[in-house]
């Protein structure tokens, strides 16, 4: 009798454990609105949406890892834009890949996506821009770098490193610089301001008065 | 040395070529490097850390801007030989691209064309941007001097 309670409970154990391991599993499904998009980009393979996802602007910004105007971008004119704008709840922002200029690019624009299942897309990203050294391609952004970023999180490591060598998000990061082409990018950084009457493009590291003079408007 | 300038310069054809030269070179490096825009406004903007690297572009293109119109004048009106013209249109044309092949449009259509060969070139215009603008001045320094030495010889300037 004893011996049945025991098989029983052994074979229950492992049924919740399966199930409870396959809800877990991060799969590519996860942080991904497959019909969301922003305008006429669908942004629904790009970075989850940072600020109030209800806000009624949305930027959308195409941008390379390794792009040196991305990171001038990122460091003079974002930190503006998010304290007037994204913390206020007023315009949100999403992050589509344009990763072009080296092998490196792709790579690690795959690696935020991989930071994503383990909820830390965001942090990733601003440890990658926070991180960028001039040289294109130098060795900053390879796998074992990524790896060692991800490590600095806080990040399963088994999942981050199953993620990034199998190549997991290599067709999102794709899609994402297919969207860039499709609407004319011609070079990161590029933003599409986008809100309820339409959309209007801006391509470079602009300074921080160019958005607030298309933002404050239409606020 | 100014007794070459003013020979050269004393000619307003000279003097114009050279202003086009320089804005030229100026305008469109500054909007290649993003430090000015055209749209959606006209604005300028130097963000902090990239301040050296306007300062060699206007180093390289009032450098153009020099030594250009003069071994224009050497070779119209002195019929000397056309070599200290390619040193100068070289060093013009190295400097230029340097800066021009990064994540912009240029950069962006060179790999987009290229493929792999655009985005190694890409990347070795971007890495040494700064060592090939410093190399592209010294060119058109030395080539400054030579032509100034070219000069006081053909036209028998007293220094």
């Amino acid at each position: 009798m004893n011996k049945k309670i025991l098989i029983l409970g052994v074979i229950i154990v492992g049924i919740t454990v399966t199930i409870f391991t396959s809800f877990s599993t991060p799969s590519e499904t996860v942080n991904l609105d497959m019909g969301r998009t922003h305008g006429t980009i669908s942004t629904s393979m790009g970075s989850p949406i940072l600020g109030n996802p209800s806000a009624p602007i949305t930027i959308v910004e195409f941008g390379d890892y390794q792009c040196h105007q991305c990171n001038n971008w990122y460091h003079n004119t974002k930190p503006s834009i998010s304290h007037d704008y994204i913390e206020t709840g007023k315009i949100n922002l999403v992050f589509m890949d344009l990763a072009f200029l080296g092998n490196d690019s792709p790579k690690a624009a795959q690696a935020s996506y991989c930071a994503e299942d383990q909820g830390l897309y965001w942090d990733y990203h601003d440890l990658l821009y926070n991180s960028q050294e001039p040289e294109i391609d130098g060795g900053w952004a390879n796998s074992e770098r990524l790896k060692a970023f991800a490590f600095s999180l806080g990040l399963d490591m088994d999942l981050f490193d199953g993620c990034l060598d199998s190549g997991k998000y290599s067709k999102r990061v794709q899609y994402n610089i297919q969207q860039a082409h499709k609407h004319g990018v011609k070079g990161t950084p590029g933003f599409f301001i986008v809100g309820p009457d339409g959309q209007q493009q801006i391509g470079g590291a602009q300074p921080f008065s160019v958005f607030k003079q298309i933002l404050d408007p239409v606020i | 040395m100014t007794q070459a300038i003013k020979l050269v310069f004393s000619h307003s054809t000279y003097l114009a070529i050279s202003f086009v030269i320089f804005a030229s070179m100026l305008v469109g490096l500054l909007l290649l490097s993003e430090y000015i825009f055209l749209e959606p406004y006209v604005v300028s903007h130097l963000p902090p850390g990239t301040e050296f690297g306007l300062f060699l572009i206007v180093i390289l293109s009032a450098l153009s801007a020099l030594v250009i119109p003069m071994n224009i004048f050497r070779i119209s009106v002195l019929k000397s030989s056309k070599q200290k013209m390619n040193g100068s249109i070289f060093g013009s044309v190295i400097g230029s691209i340097a800066g021009a092949c990064s994540c912009g449009p240029i950069g962006f259509a060179l790999i987009s064309t290229f493929g792999s060969i655009g985005a190694t070139t890409t990347a070795f215009l971007t890495n040494y941007e700064t060592p090939i603008r410093v190399v592209a001045i010294a060119v058109l320094t030395v080539t400054y001097f030579t032509t100034v030495k070219s000069l006081k010889i053909e036209c028998k300037i007293n220094s």
